[in-house]
């Protein structure tokens, strides 16, 4: 008001026209407008095939907690029928041993990392992954053997391999395959986590790692999902259970205790016990 | 359908036949991530897709407490202002980028593990639609 009456007593004035100031150039807004979208309209409309963390991005956020454990170390031997069963129960398989591979892969011995990577080929062509990776992991298995690769240069490209090429492949059509490799990739994670928690005496350091509720409701709702190739009701039955008990402890208020860290530690060993 | 590609590490890779601006996004995010091992980084997930003009891609992603995170994206040609933003659980936006390019970037370093919302929005396309890709990065 005050600068349009000043206006008005200049010109009214008669004072000189001031020369027209020419307009300013459209400059970019320093924080330009943010699309709106409620909470709900986040949550409904978001794709979740991006949520589940990578093993080594697990094992980075465990020494960040203090917890300075190669998870690789506690691994066991594991014996797992990659061929002859159904396709559920294979690709959780396959997610466990990319996980294994994925924590040990600079650290292993090279007999020990070829069985790995030839399982997780056998696996992944018995879900039908495809001829092309198939000939990816050859190709990787001959560089390993003739010693033509670095382990660093393999963590690069299984990690990419996990993170990025597998949830990009169709299986098929089988929409349920994928989540199931990153379960099993998960579920292998999380005992391990646990486990080394226990080892270091610091249930408190784990708390937020392994409270995942929105990981672990992702992969109840395709362990609950019917399909032709589901595993043995004994199978889904049990990683139900084993799911809904870590999702309420995931949604537990409080950090955890010591009885949270074996109760996990007690069922991811009962389902990886099965598979 | 997919068809098997060599990126800028060496490595064989695999992307979807489908669209070829998906594709050239793709391969663009690819490379940055296979140039941001060098410094450390490791891929949590890379995904490309088609967005329409105006629209918006969201993708939940939980992120680990003391990790580094950059969300990193491509935009094909078609793609004058693709914008990233990341959103918390109650829709408020924690980062975002302030360019008006097609390949823009945003890092976080989460205070909290959590559930959290990465949000591609197609700002300025010169067509309808346009292939763009993103990456969540971690170190």
């Amino acid at each position: 008001m005050f600068t349009v009456a000043v206006a008005l007593l200049i010109a009214c004035g008669g004072a000189e026209t001031p020369e027209p100031t020419p307009a300013p150039a459209p400059v970019a807004p320093a924080t330009p407008e943010t699309p709106t979208l409620t909470p709900e309209e986040l949550k409904g409309s978001a794709e979740n095939h991006t949520l589940v963390p990578s093993p080594v991005e697990t094992q980075n956020a465990l020494k960040a907690a203090g917890i300075e454990t190669k998870l690789g170390s506690l691994i066991p031997e594991r014996q797992f029928d990659l061929k002859q069963s159904d396709l559920d129960h294979i690709a959780i398989r396959t997610g466990v041993i990319l996980s294994d591979m994925l924590l040990t892969v600079t650290t292993s011995e090279k007999p020990v990392l070829v069985d790995r990577l030839k399982s997780i080929r056998t696996g992944l062509a018995s879900i039908n992954g495809g001829p092309d990776i198939d000939a990816q992991l050859l190709n990787t298995i001959d560089r390993v053997t003739a010693d033509a690769v670095t382990r660093d240069e393999l963590l690069k490209e299984f990690d990419e391999l996990s993170g990025a090429v597998i949830p990009e492949l169709e299986f098929n059509g089988n929409a349920r395959v994928v989540p199931l490799i990153q379960a099993g990739s998960w579920l292998g994670g999380a005992n391990l986590v646990a486990k080394a928690v226990k080892e270091k005496g610091n249930p408190e350091g784990a708390s937020s790692l392994l409270k995942q509720p929105a990981v672990v409701k992702y992969f109840l709702k395709y362990v609950k999902t019917e399909g032709a190739e589901k595993a043995p009701a004994q199978v889904t039955q049990k990683l139900d259970e084993s799911l809904t008990t870590l999702d309420g402890l995931a949604s537990k208020a409080e950090p955890f205790v010591a009885a949270d860290i074996d109760k996990v530690i007690q069922v991811t060993d009962d389902v990886l016990a099965l598979l | 359908m997919r068809t098997l590609v060599a990126t800028a590490g060496g490595a064989a890779l695999f992307t979807g036949l489908a669209w070829a601006g998906t594709r050239e996004a793709e391969s663009c995010l690819r490379a940055k991530v296979w140039e941001g091992y060098a410094d450390g980084w490791g891929v949590r997930t890379l995904t490309a897709t088609e967005l329409a003009s105006g629209k918006t891609r969201n993708y939940v992603v939980n992120l680990f407490k003391g990790n580094q995170y950059k969300i990193q994206t491509c935009g094909d040609d078609h793609v004058t202002n693709l914008d990233v933003l990341l959103y918390d659980q109650a829709g408020t936006v924690l980062a975002r980028d302030t360019t008006t390019d097609r390949q823009p970037v945003v890092e976080f370093t989460p205070t909290e593990t959590g559930s959290y919302y990465v949000v591609l929005y197609a700002r300025e396309l010169a067509k309808p639609e346009a292939g763009v890709a993103m990456a969540v990065v971690y170190k």
